[in-house]
């Protein structure tokens, strides 16, 4: 059984990154983070007698539970979207946004330049990830962000081993070729990366 | 065989690509605004929370014997079939009654005797002593 410490480091180890991950699934900062909390919250809650080995398996499935609820939902809400577009609001609470908010917390020492070109590249290298199919940017998470391996990335995706392997390879074919059309050959991704 | 080769080099020359983008990746997702960082922080914190309140075993409203037996509240269909099976039982009972009285009525009309004899008590012994005689 993970104690209370155990717990803590887990979550404050793959929020950011479950966060990241939800935002390119769901396209939606907001949702993305009710998304993580609900998944922190019902990790905690069911699975308080498990192993702190078993959490990255239980959260990753969890996140993507939560995820495919949340299509659902929006599937049912677009629909009556849809039927009462006529009475459509405005985005509430846009202007009660403190513009500081939204400033990211970087390095601060490193020349704006080069701050400059890697937000770039990154934005780049999100847009082809979210252009990515769903299935095909499950896998390639799973397997290259999340550092799983095939089994386990096909236990987690419910799907065969081969499905993963032919899901990851279609998505690393599509992103390369999106990021070359950008510029973005593989020698430029390494050099950020020794940066990074 | 050659083709294999280039293949197997190309899939290697992808995938490490792959890693060096999951590195990107990883290294941008450290650059949260203080806005999600703050989110985020409140959703671990209520985690926590309830994870000692499992580790302590007072969560009964989720999983307790408490949580269990108010989970049949949100039954609805069994509720309702016990709501129908209970007006079903008592219009039951309810017409037997009134069934019981309108026969009971009708005895007391179709009777010889005038309804006064079988309210009064010693009309019942007086019978049985003129049998008897």
């Amino acid at each position: 059984m993970a104690s209370s410490q155990e717990l803590s480091d887990f979550l404050r180890d793959v929020e950011r990154r479950a966060f990241k991950q939800t935002v390119y699934a769901v396209r939606d900062e907001h949702v993305a983070l009710d998304i993580v909390q609900d998944a922190m919250l019902k990790l905690a809650e069911k699975y308080a007698d498990k192993s702190v080995k078993e959490y990255p398996m239980l959260f990753q499935r969890i996140l993507q539970n939560t995820m495919k609820d949340f299509w659902r939902r929006q599937k049912v809400r677009n629909l009556w979207t849809t039927l009462l577009s006529s009475f459509g609001a405005g985005q509430d609470g846009e202007e009660d946004r403190d513009p500081l908010d939204s400033i990211d917390v970087g390095d601060e020492s490193e020349n704006p330049m080069v701050q400059l070109e890697r937000s770039q590249t990154m934005k780049i290298i999100e847009k082809a990830l979210e252009k990515l199919p769903a299935r095909q940017r499950e896998a390639f998470i799973l397997r290259y962000w999340e550092d799983m391996d095939v089994a386990e990335t096909a236990t987690m995706m419910g799907c065969s081993q081969g499905s993963v392997k032919t899901h990851c390879s279609r998505a690393l074919h599509t992103m390369a070729a999106l990021l070359e059309k950008q510029g973005l050959g593989s020698k430029t991704i390494a050099n950020l990366g020794v940066e990074s | 065989m050659n083709i294999d080769n280039t293949d197997q080099k190309d899939i290697e020359q992808f995938e490490v690509q792959a890693k060096q983008i999951a590195g990107l990746l990883d290294a941008h997702a450290n650059r949260l605004n203080m806005h999600t960082l703050k989110r985020l922080e409140d959703g671990r914190v209520r985690a926590l929370k309830a994870h000692a309140q499992r580790l302590a075993g007072i969560n009964v409203n989720v999983d307790g014997t408490l949580g269990q037996i108010a989970a049949w509240a949100a039954h609805h269909r069994l509720i309702l079939s016990g709501l129908v099976l209970a007006t079903i039982v008592s219009s039951f009972v309810v017409l037997r009654a009134l069934n019981t009285n309108e026969s009971s009525d009708a005895f007391l009309l179709g009777a010889e005797l005038p309804p006064e004899a079988f309210v009064d008590r010693g009309f019942e012994p007086s019978l049985n002593r003129h049998e008897n005689i």
